[in-house]
């Protein structure tokens, strides 16, 4: 009995970072999703030296690891900009996640048969609305599978937000062991709330999958 | 066809949010690209803002203070989120004397100078001793609380000590390389009240505290705060503790070249300390 009220009071504590992780998760994702799709639209289809551009930034951001880009917006960056340690924990993610979506997405657009793009500017359509229109719905539809798998990395990398003090789940579960002294309860309980959100996460996903499959 | 498209983006985008919390929030995530741009017209007023850390500070009315806390007794969190410890007691006590609010931020011990670098915050306090490597980043106050030492021995020990070098003569532990063993080799061994055969170095402090309860060495000096615990645990008897033997003592960190903070600061301590606050404060969370 008395296990379960520790347990209870530890979830309680715990599960009030369980806000801050959705949110940073969500805004990282969402900022990688449009960098992601305009670059990878620019890889594919842009001018030369856009594609280098590009490819610098996916090379660039995808080697440097995610903490030292949150370091960067929220001590360097920020001296310009008045980013709050949240904002500029969950940009980084972003920003890191938006190069590994570019190539996910550069790699959907290139999986789409070149052939479509000739037809739609056969019948008569810009260049932009043949990508709109005909090719990115089906690179989109295509990306998914890599993009769920990124989904739920982006998850686990917003603990990574603590570094400049956002209290997400992870410093909650360090928070209370330190008090408690009782580390396996405290990540336990961690553990099982980021066990729910990524199976929910792989669900939705695996729903959007099925929704909007392709009828070929 | 596009607008199936442009639906389809929308779900991606919202999808963990909606899986996950219900769908209410699923307007937020649109505002960050937003947000940011929009204070970027300010950057020149940090720089026009008045003379002096503690000026400013004044003017907002708040002292933004870091601590890591996952250190109890000096800073922890309690079951209802609050900042609880001697270090937090003694910060609030420090900001009704400047007559400001205290906003305390929970950040790693490791971001905690760079972000006072940074200007992120005003102040630190995480029971941090002022070393030679941080002094050159950041500024100190003096010490609110000087770091103790305990004698500590078996617990049907004989012994008694009123000062550290009665332990002269006496077989003594302690860890290798840290400022007791120092302290023996320096004051008991050099001064030959004590003959280098009855120093014995270990590996870690609860080592040395076996030795202790089995007989083997007859006390054992270490950081105070530890010895208590493992007193408590091994029925170990605390003889003496002693800011002698230590050096230097927690202070609160404050940016560098910030004089007029440093002087506010050091008159507040010193009257807490001179006022038995500090004391007072110390007792209330059992640190020796």
């Amino acid at each position: 009995m008395e296990f379960v009220q520790d347990l209870l009071t530890t979830f309680n504590f715990i599960v009030q970072g369980l806000w801050v992780t959705i949110s940073v998760t969500a805004v990282a994702l969402t900022t990688g999703v449009v960098i992601g799709i305009v670059l990878a639209i620019a890889r594919v289809y842009g001018h030369p030296s856009l594609q280098v551009a590009v490819t610098v930034y996916s090379v660039v951001i995808r080697a440097v690891p995610v903490i030292v880009i949150i370091f960067i917006l929220f001590f360097v960056i920020s001296r310009y900009v008045n980013l709050s340690p949240f904002w500029a924990g969950a940009l980084a993610l972003g920003f890191a996640s938006g190069a590994y979506q570019t190539e996910i997405f550069r790699g959907a657009l290139q999986a789409v048969h070149p052939g479509q793009m000739i037809a739609a500017r056969a019948i008569g359509m810009s260049r932009l609305q043949a990508i709109q229109s005909i090719v990115l719905p089906q690179a989109v539809r295509l990306a998914l599978p890599a993009w769920g798998n990124e989904a739920t990395l982006v998850l686990k990398d917003s603990t990574l937000v603590f570094a400049v003090g956002v209290p997400e789940i992870l410093r909650r579960a360090q928070q209370v062991s330190a008090r408690t002294f009782e580390p396996f309860l405290a990540f336990g309980v961690a553990l099982l709330l980021y066990l729910a959100l990524t199976l929910i996460t792989i669900q939705a996903l695996q729903w959007l999958e099925r929704r909007y499959r392709l009828q070929m | 066809m596009q607008k199936q498209t442009l639906i389809m983006l929308a779900f991606i985008a919202a999808s963990l949010v909606m899986s996950a919390c219900g769908g209410a929030p699923a307007a937020q995530p649109t505002q960050p690209a937003a947000q940011p741009t929009q204070p970027a017209a300010q950057p020149t007023q940090p720089a026009a803002q008045p003379e002096g850390k503690l000026a400013q500070i004044r003017a907002a009315g708040k002292l933004i203070v870091g601590t890591s806390a996952d250190y109890p007794p000096y800073e922890s969190i309690d079951e209802n989120g609050n900042f609880v410890g001697f270090d937090m007691d003694l910060i609030r006590a420090v900001g009704e004397k400047l007559g400001v609010e205290v906003e305390i931020r929970d950040m790693p011990f490791d971001s905690l100078i760079a972000s006072l670098q940074e200007g992120k915050i005003d102040a630190v306090i995480a029971a941090m001793q002022a070393t030679a490597e941080r002094e050159e980043k950041v500024d100190f106050t003096i010490p609110y609380r000087m770091t103790k030492d305990a004698f500590i021995g078996a617990g049907n020990t004989t012994i008694t000590l009123n000062k550290p070098e009665d332990a002269a003569g006496l077989t003594i532990g302690a860890q290798t390389g840290t400022v007791q063993e120092g302290w023996i080799q320096k004051n008991l061994v050099a001064t030959g009240l004590t003959t280098a055969d009855k120093v014995f170095s270990y590996e870690r402090a609860d080592q040395a505290a076996l030795d202790l309860a089995s007989g083997r060495i007859q006390l054992v000096l270490m950081d105070a705060e530890p010895a208590l615990e493992l007193a408590k645990q091994n029925g170990l008897k605390v003889l003496l503790i002693t800011e002698a033997t230590a050096e230097g003592g927690k202070s609160i960190a404050i940016p560098e070249g910030a004089s007029d903070l440093k002087a506010e600061l050091d008159r507040i301590i010193q009257q807490l300390i001179d006022d038995g606050t500090v004391t007072q404060l110390q007792d209330k969370h059992g640190l020796p």
